[in-house]
């Protein structure tokens, strides 16, 4: 499955013509700069994202509850998030025609949405609610956060390889 | 010719190279355990630097931060020191030629003492860090988080060569 199935030709052009993608396109090491910041914020969100669901599984740093980790850390993930996505959408703008036809960025948007969905609703209301702290909940939710994420990168990574 | 050159030269023909790099699927498969490994160990790392420097994770005591993450830390970077020699193993005349990685490998050494040098000399007295934070541990956390960027950025710059 890939984008190309779902969305216009046209948006995917569009996309290549219109700021920033189109500078991107014609940029010499515009690219390798803003995707070298994509690593970057890789390394911060998955760290701080990690750090909590390690604790959910009931390891790690367990003197601290996972709300006091959720709490330390959130802003951190937050700012991760942001970085993530003003470096992404241009990088795929830049290349949204090919994008469009791979099955891993395709995987790797469903992976994302799947990790946001679970982050607005299991994730978080099992970490704030300090009580569930072991359970099974809990360790469901550290699990399907860590799969979905670990999935984005993978597939991020496999785009360039298939 | 250097010594250095001739053993990249050497180890560039060998079978173990060839195999590494010519493969469909080897180079891929180790660089993804690569940058998963990445995940975890600048991803930990940067915390115990950031907490050292005062900036994140204020609320939780830094013995705290420290004890528990290292192993995490030590973890990942294992991953990521076995899966970056294969990758170096595959395509030593690359890495030879390329600036970024020279660089990548002087910064790694670097990071290295900067260790060193905060489990001989600053490692003391952890318990009144959170009252009093010693300008040698935010220097070793700035210079570690610094580092470590660094060689984040060299290491993705090493395939654009």
């Amino acid at each position: 499955m890939t984008f190309a199935h779902i969305l216009p030709r046209a948006f995917f052009i569009f996309c290549e013509n219109t700021w920033p993608g189109s500078y991107l396109v014609k940029s010499q090491w515009g690219f390798a700069i803003v995707e070298t910041f994509h690593i970057m914020a890789l390394g911060m969100l998955l760290g701080t994202l990690a750090i909590v669901d390690i604790r959910l599984l009931g390891f790690g740093m367990r003197r601290q509850t996972p709300a006091q980790l959720y709490n330390d850390l959130a802003p951190w993930t937050w700012l991760g998030v942001v970085l993530m996505v003003c470096t992404g959408v241009p990088l795929f703008m830049s290349e949204a025609q090919r994008l469009s036809a791979s099955g891993p960025f395709f995987y790797k948007m469903v992976f994302l949405t799947l990790a946001l969905v679970t982050h607005f609703t299991l994730h978080r209301r099992v970490t704030m609610s300090g009580a569930t702290v072991g359970s099974g909940l809990g360790k469901l939710a550290g699990c399907l956060s860590l799969l979905c994420w670990l999935g984005v990168a993978l597939a991020g990574r496999a785009i360039a390889f298939i | 010719m250097s010594h250095l050159l001739a053993f990249a030269t050497w180890l560039n023909g060998s079978a173990w190279s060839i195999y590494l790099r010519e493969g469909d699927w080897q180079f891929p498969v180790i660089e993804t355990i690569h940058i998963l490994g990445l995940g975890f160990s600048v991803g930990t790392i940067m915390w115990l630097d950031l907490r050292l420097l005062g900036v994140a994770m204020k609320k939780t005591p830094v013995t705290d931060v420290l004890e528990q993450l290292e192993p995490w830390a030590i973890g990942g970077f294992s991953v990521m020191f076995v899966s970056g020699f294969l990758l170096l193993l595959s395509e030593p005349l690359k890495c030879y030629t390329t600036l970024a990685f020279r660089l990548k490998a002087i910064m790694l050494i670097l990071a290295g003492l900067n260790v060193l040098y905060f489990h001989r000399k600053v490692m003391f007295n952890m318990q009144d860090w959170d009252r009093n934070m010693p300008w040698r541990a935010k220097m070793v956390g700035g210079l570690s988080l610094f580092l470590w960027l660094g060689i984040v950025i060299a290491g993705r710059w090493t395939a654009y060569f």
